[in-house]
């Protein structure tokens, strides 16, 4: 999020576009109505599904699955018509703002409504609600990202915003909500296979950096690896990790995977979950290591499986980060259970086995502080410095006395911070910065402009112009030296940058000057090093509308993405719509959580959503003859068939078929439930949905388009 | 849907009956599509108001601390909203949940599953020892068992087939600094397999 979920209170307009707050993240609602109920703000619902959130609306706009992109272009095409957007915000502190425009009038109301389904007059009347009800809070979640082109449409988010001008200012800004509760504390930290902890990605400069903060010699560091060129490699990810154990698709390593850790996250989160479960059953090792078996330890009927119980999160203590930002420690509330040991416990017990303690425990004697430390040492590109242990405790000790509307504290020991530091916070002095790119206010006290990464002036592709890519003159901070765009600080410490100076002078030296370490330029709405350099609408990969596929067709194969071959345009098959006639969309529901692991082994939420169903609009069901609470098989593309319940309603229309996907513990059809250690079975169990989501992969992120497959449904 | 008909799904109806759920049986008796109707978001928070009720039911002892107990602020740990939680702890066990009245973001909100928090730790699925499965069956071993046969093999599997012959499965439910020491553990084993949940 760039600002806040308290932020939100001051909007004047939301969009949500494949978010499901309301059921996702329950608690955020109070601001989100107070903004709603005190400043009169219209809260517009994108979704192919009239979900809970949509029930709170003042304005429901329902949308073909994947189509996100399309109808995101066709409101800035109508903004950019009428002449609503922000010009003199665009024209200081945007970039490449014209060849995108170019882009965006393809996609006129008419375009629009042939590809989202969305009636052209809505189109244009969402837009007007937007542009005359500023700042707007714009939301998304997976509905909006797990497609194929979700890169795509996330980049159609924020250009939006830009478009209204309304990033940087309280009450705007791009909020994604993020979903599991340290989600953003481990993306942070990089637990991603294309970087290093904050996103120093995979260069040798990155692994230098991060070697001198561990205090260990680059070259053991290299002597660990196989060959060098294995460090610069992007690695297996979640998605599709499985592919290197089944070496069905090509994969592009020297030796298929032998052996998985799974620490802490459910595998029934993973599409094409049949698959999975095959690769599990091929494993030389698999070792889970959760407080409950998760659906992974009943799925694999291999031998060679542990099971480690660590302990929950209340039994150890920690910081993490909220989707706001805020960084709050997460006191232990009691010892580990019996039998159980807590995370960091376990690390030191594999590490010290496997040979590595001492270079790796070099800095971290008390833990998890000096772990804290050392990470915030190193993690200078996104400001965990200034966030120490004692200042997190200290906040937390004292969350009382910060205000609801500004998240600031008013007096007290806190006295001007802002709840939780949120990031980048530079400087064990520093506030804290609650909303991203804010130029209202000082650097020292939170505000931030745009961040020069990418060069200083850049020639399009498209267009051949040449443009600054800094911030227009008059655009700074209050009390920063230079009145307008500046480049990223280096060299203050010689050899060094803002983000490799580990003595944090460089850091130091550009806030005593008002200045933001990472510079002042302009946001971008052209990313030349993607295949779509402005993002455009491409059909998704199984697709019910065939006839569009020439027009927005998907993109050539990629060969080793991530490790992996990953098929795009074979995959595109026109004919598939005619066996598998319905859109598969997955989401979330407010009593369960993730794969489920958790939820469904408590009793009391076991008791409140104690079964799997799909969602199935009752003219279809009615066309096909299945009753309400009637049992249907849902089979996909790829194989995956499950036996579920229909739920009939209208929250869906007759294409689009719903399901939960935290439910586990039955396999297409068949019951795993005398495969969980006897007596550690979950309360609830019930097919996985993610057996019946499709191929398909973002072209960037290789996350899976779980939200736009196809599938049929006939009578159990 | 009744619960004896949860039981039955499991597979394990008997035993499971016994240990049946008594939290609220009047949601207990609803059925399964009602339950999943528009409004289960409010009947989750429904839930919450009785459990709020049944414990101040209980008289002045109920808004009293237990003596010798402490009160323990920490963060839930469902979805990213990081809502406040006041644990009350005596001897060693978290005997009650308090909602945080007083967070700056959650202000004493929760839903139902931060209301049922205490669950994580006091669910009797909990897992409480490492277990290896050998022929089929599940095998309690001990933690040093565990450890060093999981130890052994990764280090064969390393000298066989090199260190990305293993992907590590982190976590985005653990700390910050947790989801650090995985990263930093796939560098130093010498493999850039490794992902979280962030990813999809």
């Amino acid at each position: 999020m760039t600002n806040s979920l308290n932020d939100m209170r001051h909007a004047k307009s939301l969009i949500f576009i494949g978010s499901n707050a309301a059921e996702a993240h329950p608690i955020s609602m109070q601001h989100i109505l107070h903004a709603k109920e005190v400043n009169n703000a219209p809260i517009i619902v994108v979704d192919p599904r009239f979900t809970k959130l949509a029930a709170k609306a003042s304005d429901f706009v329902r949308i073909r699955p994947g189509t996100d992109a399309a109808f995101m272009l066709g409101l800035i095409n109508v903004i950019i018509q009428n002449g609503w957007q922000d010009k003199e915000f665009i024209e200081t502190r945007v970039a490449g703002y014209e060849e995108m425009a170019v882009v965006a009038a393809d996609y006129t109301p008419e375009a629009v409504e042939e590809i989202t389904g969305i009636p052209a007059s809505e189109t244009v009347r969402i837009a007007k609600i937007l542009a005359t009800n500023r700042p707007t809070s714009l939301t998304w979640c997976m509905g909006g990202t797990q497609h194929h082109i979700g890169s795509s449409i996330t980049r159609t988010f924020c250009i939006l915003q830009l478009v209204l001008g309304n990033m940087g200012k309280s009450g705007g800004g791009t909020n994604i909500f993020r979903g599991h509760d340290n989600v953003q504390g481990a993306t942070d930290m990089c637990v991603l296979s294309h970087s290093l902890p904050a996103y120093y990605g995979l260069s040798d400069g990155s692994w230098k950096h991060w070697c001198r903060v561990w205090d260990v010699d680059y070259d053991w560091m290299v002597s660990r690896f196989k060959e060098k060129k294995w460090m610069n490699a992007k690695g297996f990810t979640l998605s599709r990790w499985y592919e290197g154990v089944l070496q069905e698709e090509k994969i592009e390593q020297y030796t298929p995977l032998k052996a998985v850790i799974q620490w802490g996250c459910g595998s029934n989160s993973n599409s094409q979950y049949h698959r999975v479960k095959r690769a599990l059953d091929m494993l030389d090792l698999y070792v889970i290591i959760d407080p409950f078996p998760t659906m992974a330890a009943a799925a694999c009927e291999s031998d060679n499986v542990y099971l480690l119980p660590c302990s929950s999160q209340y039994e150890t203590s920690g910081s993490v980060t909220s989707t706001s930002r805020q960084i709050q420690w997460r006191h232990k509330i009691v010892d580990p259970i019996a039998g159980c040991k807590d995370d960091y416990e376990i690390m030191a017990e594999l590490v010290k086995r496997l040979g590595f303690a001492d270079k790796f425990y070099k800095n971290i004697k008390q833990v998890p502080e000096d772990i804290t430390l050392e990470l915030g040492r190193g993690s200078l590109t996104i400001g965990y410095n200034g966030q120490t242990p004692d200042r997190i405790k200290k906040h937390m000790a004292n969350w009382h006395t910060f205000d609801i509307e500004t998240l600031q504290a008013k007096g007290g020991p806190c006295d001007g911070e802002y709840y939780g530091m949120p990031w980048p916070c530079w400087t064990t002095e520093h506030p804290g910065t609650p909303i991203l790119y804010d130029i209202s206010k000082e650097v020292t006290k939170g505000g931030l402009p745009f961040r020069n990464r990418f060069g200083l002036e850049k020639k399009y592709d498209s267009s051949g112009r040449t443009e600054n890519q800094l911030a227009a003159v008059g655009v700074a901070n209050p009390g920063c030296e230079v009145q307008g765009g500046y480049p990223e600080f280096k060299d203050v410490v010689p050899g060094t940058n803002w983000k490799t100076d580990l003595s944090q002078k460089t850091l130091k030296e550009a806030l005593r000057r008002g200045m933001a370490p990472f510079g002042n330029a302009r946001a971008r709405c052209v990313v030349w090093t993607f295949p779509d350099q402005v993002p455009i609408h491409r059909e998704p990969l199984h697709t019910p509308r065939p006839d569009l596929i020439e027009k927005y067709p998907t993109y050539e194969d990629k060969p080793n993405h991530y490790r992996v071959h990953t098929r795009y345009k074979s995959e595109q098959k026109p004919d598939l719509v005619k066996e598998f006639p319905l859109v598969l969309t997955t989401g979330r529901m407010v009593e369960h959580m993730g794969g489920g692991a958790e939820t469904r082994s408590n009793k009391y939420l076991s008791e409140l959503q104690p079964e799997m169903y799909a969602e199935v609009n009752p003219m279809l069901a009615n066309n096909m003859g299945i009753r309400d609470g009637e049992e249907i098989w849902i089979e996909s593309p790829e194989g995956g068939k499950i036996r579920v319940k229909a739920k009939l309603t209208e929250r869906v229309d007759e294409k689009t078929i719903f399901m939960p996907y935290h439910f586990g513990g039955v396999l297409m059809g068949r019951s795993l439930a005398g495969n969980y250690p006897k007596g550690h079975e979950p309360y609830v169990i019930g097919e996985a949905a993610n057996v019946c989501t499709n191929y398909g992969y973002d072209i960037i992120t290789q996350i899976q388009a779980t939200k736009d497959g196809l599938c049929k449904v006939s009578k159990a | 849907m009744s619960r004896s008909r949860i039981g039955n799904t499991l597979g394990c109806g008997a035993e499971n009956g016994a240990r049946r759920v008594t939290l609220n049986p009047k949601v207990a008796r609803r059925s399964f599509l009602k339950l999943s109707a528009a409004t289960a978001a409010l009947t989750g928070a429904a839930m919450t108001t009785k459990m709020t009720r049944k414990a101040s039911a209980a008289g002045k002892a109920a808004k009293e601390a237990h003596p010798g107990s402490t009160m323990v602020r920490s963060v839930c740990t469902h979805c990213a909203v990081g809502c406040g939680i006041n644990a009350e702890v005596n001897n060693g066990v978290w005997i009650r949940q308090e909602i945080a009245q007083d967070h700056p973001v959650s202000r004493g909100g929760y839903c139902c599953k931060g209301a049922s928090a205490i669950d994580m730790v006091t669910s009797e699925k909990r897992l409480k020892n490492p277990m290896k499965k050998v022929g089929g069956k599940w095998e309690k071993i001990s933690w040093d068992q565990a450890l060093d046969e999981i130890s052994k093999k990764l280090t064969t599997i390393r000298e066989n087939d090199g260190p990305d012959a293993v992907h590590l499965n982190g976590s985005a439910k653990v700390s910050t600094e947790m989801a650090y020491l995985q990263r930093k553990f796939a560098a130093f084993w010498g493999s850039n397999n490794v992902d979280h949940q962030a990813r999809i």
